[in-house]
């Protein structure tokens, strides 16, 4: 046994919270406090901060409520990763921790701070509202109340784990595209969507899909797995994400979005040549002018240092191509069947 | 010598042909020959298993069959290829219905998925296989003067439920190999961030965003570069580089290299022989 490893099994020990400090009123700009306390093993990162608030530092500010990882109301970044305060364990953060007994805490990223830990939730509420994330019932208004809509159990287990999310809003605080852009859709939202979409009883998918394509939508997603790897219920969120997608390409066709085309010319190209035709990607992505405009500066550079993809006629099939193609449009009727007993049911 | 069923990534067969170029010329100071696996098609590049499931399944079953055939693991070094590739092995491990629906189409091929191949990084063969020790042995220019940004990328590390060798927040296999050639490395927040590389035709402005914010975090860090064990977050941070600092503000310039090309110079290969004075940034 290491030292260190004596040391963080110690029952009792001396812990440093570096916490962000932010009041809008007196502050012109954020800063860290040092609160340094004696701590017992088992306790977690929020009961360490509702100590600190009480006998240290009353004007230390963060939301709490059930202290159980139920109401997602205690989400902050511990240790650079956003999670729940109350069921972090201060022992399991010190493993993690890049200065020996420090544990650093700040507010989720990606949302308006209000003040030190708290940040405000409104543009998540926004986005709710604006993509519908509620079910839109099927049923006529005048049964409401008399008649139950029952949902089988295989119904329902397209979205049971979805239903696990309770907003806490870490999926948010970690998503790279909302970092670069507020007007982006986010992970939690799609999660959401999807939700609802796959629900039989709801009756607004049409409309949902149609504002989920549009711009700082679905396709704007960067497949980083960052939402999916700090999500504090363990909620495969990425499938979700896929899931709008496959959804939007078999019910929209792919014409009408650059994400839905891009997708698309990987299925094309695999079937065609077996391998990924690059030099035509951008067009097929967003036309002729998009490419010249965007892409033409770059393409003197890269003629000079070698680097273009070869043009599709210099593209070779794999190796084996004809019985590959045989066996991709064989699966190809698969699928069609597949869909056909899906419409079918 | 230890044989390894290589996967050759689309963008390293057009674009960034240095990285094969690189692998072949050092492969057999190492001890390790990657064997060109010829039948392979695109694994689908995270996309394809939205745009079809099954197609999917079937194009990287065919893949891992023909690794399988060779009795070798499939090695690739390119990140999404890595998780795509896994990502499928996942599933068919999985699941008996889709694997025997995927073994009556692979059949009259004469291939078989029976999941006995695993699919792995190339980076994960040099640590695992080769040993941080024997490459420390085998340097003959050790990268001692450089401070080195390492820049993992999404798909060495995350799902963690499909990667699995790091830890997608603290990982350190790039960092330990690096050390190993001679360099030090330098921390910094995105090391495991991402770097746009999937939705430069469809979000521009937000990939070339993302790209700036690393770059600039790495040149202010002062390191002299930035590795990475990925093609396409080199295209991003290496090709892309001055159009996505000049539209974020950003100032200066740093060199990105290949970890094949690393690998390439503490073993004694010139930049010239590794194909590095290809790059977008010299």
């Amino acid at each position: 046994m290491t030292d260190s490893t004596i040391q963080h099994n110690e029952d009792k020990r001396d812990v440093t919270f570096r916490v962000h400090r932010f009041n809008p009123q007196v502050d012109s700009k954020p800063y860290f406090d040092d609160y340094t306390i004696k701590l017992e093993k088992g306790i977690t990162v929020l009961r360490a901060l509702n100590y600190i608030k009480e006998h240290v530092d009353p004007s230390l500010t963060f939301r709490a409520f059930c202290q159980a990882g139920i109401c997602g109301s205690c989400a902050m970044r511990i240790n650079n990763m956003s999670k729940l305060a109350c069921t972090t364990q201060v022992w399991d953060e010190l493993e993690k921790s890049r200065e020996p007994d420090v544990i650093k805490v700040e507010p989720l990223r990606n949302l308006p701070l209000i003040k030190d830990l708290v940040v405000e939730m409104d543009p998540l509420v926004g986005k709710m509202q604006q993509y519908s994330n509620w079910v839109d019932s099927k049923m006529p208004e005048e049964q409401w109340g008399r008649k139950e809509f029952l949902v089988s159990e295989e119904e329902f287990l397209k979205y049971d784990k979805a239903t696990d999310c309770i907003l806490c809003a870490s999926c948010v605080s970690e998503c790279t595209i909302l970092r670069a852009n507020r007007e982006y859709v986010s992970p939690a939202i799609l999660l959401k969507s999807y939700r609802m979409n796959v629900d039989n009883r709801d009756a607004s998918h049409e409309e949902r899909l149609a504002g989920l394509v549009k711009d700082h939508g679905v396709w704007d997603c960067t497949h980083c797995y960052r939402c999916q790897e700090s999500c504090v219920k363990h909620i495969p969120i990425m499938d979700a994400i896929h899931g709008i997608r496959e959804d939007a390409l078999e019910s929209r066709g792919v014409k009408d979005t650059s994400g839905a085309r891009h997708a698309e010319a990987f299925m094309e190209d695999i079937e065609k040549k077996g391998k990924l035709v690059e030099a035509t990607l951008p067009i097929r992505t967003n036309g002729l002018a998009w490419t010249l405009r965007n892409l033409l500066p770059m393409a003197f550079k890269m003629v000079i240092k070698r680097r273009t993809p070869p043009p599709p006629p210099l593209v070779k099939s794999t190796k084996g191509i004809d019985a590959f193609r045989a066996e991709f449009r064989e699966m190809s009727g698969h699928v069609a069947k597949d869909h056909e007993k899906k419409s079918g049911e | 010598m230890k044989r390894y069923a290589y996967y050759q990534s689309c963008i390293n067969e057009s674009m960034t042909k240095e990285v094969d170029r690189s692998i072949q010329l050092w492969q057999h100071d190492l001890g390790i020959e990657m064997v060109h696996l010829q039948e392979s098609t695109c694994c689908g590049g995270s996309n394809l298993d939205y745009v079809s499931p099954k197609h999917f399944a079937l194009v990287n079953a065919r893949n891992i069959a023909a690794a399988e055939k060779m009795g070798m693991d499939l090695v690739v070094s390119c990140n999404t290829c890595l998780m795509t590739i896994r990502t499928a092995k996942k599933k068919l491990d999985e699941s008996p219905e889709l694997r025997d629906e995927v073994n009556e189409l692979l059949r009259k091929e004469g291939l078989e998925y029976r999941g006995t191949s695993e699919v792995r990084h190339l980076l994960w063969v040099l640590i695992d296989d080769v040993g941080l020790n024997a490459i420390r042995l085998k340097v003959k220019s050790p990268l001692s003067r450089l401070r080195i940004a390492p820049f993992y990328g999404c798909h060495i590390l995350r799902p963690s439920s499909v990667l699995g060798k790091d830890n997608p927040m603290e990982p350190t296999s790039l960092d330990q190999l690096l050390e190993a050639l001679g360099g030090s490395t330098i921390h910094y927040d995105h090391k495991n961030r991402c770097c746009g590389f999937h939705t430069l035709l469809v979000a521009e402005e937000e990939s070339l965003n993302v790209a700036a914010e690393a770059l600039q975090e790495a040149m202010d860090e002062k390191a002299d570069c930035i590795v990475t064990p990925c093609p396409l977050c080199h295209t991003v941070l290496d090709g892309y580089q001055s159009k996505a600092l000049k539209k974020n503000g950003g100032k200066g310039s740093i060199p990105v290299f290949h970890l094949s090309e690393v690998v390439g110079l503490a073993l004694g290969y010139s930049e010239r022989q590794l194909g590095i004075k290809r790059h977008i940034v010299t």
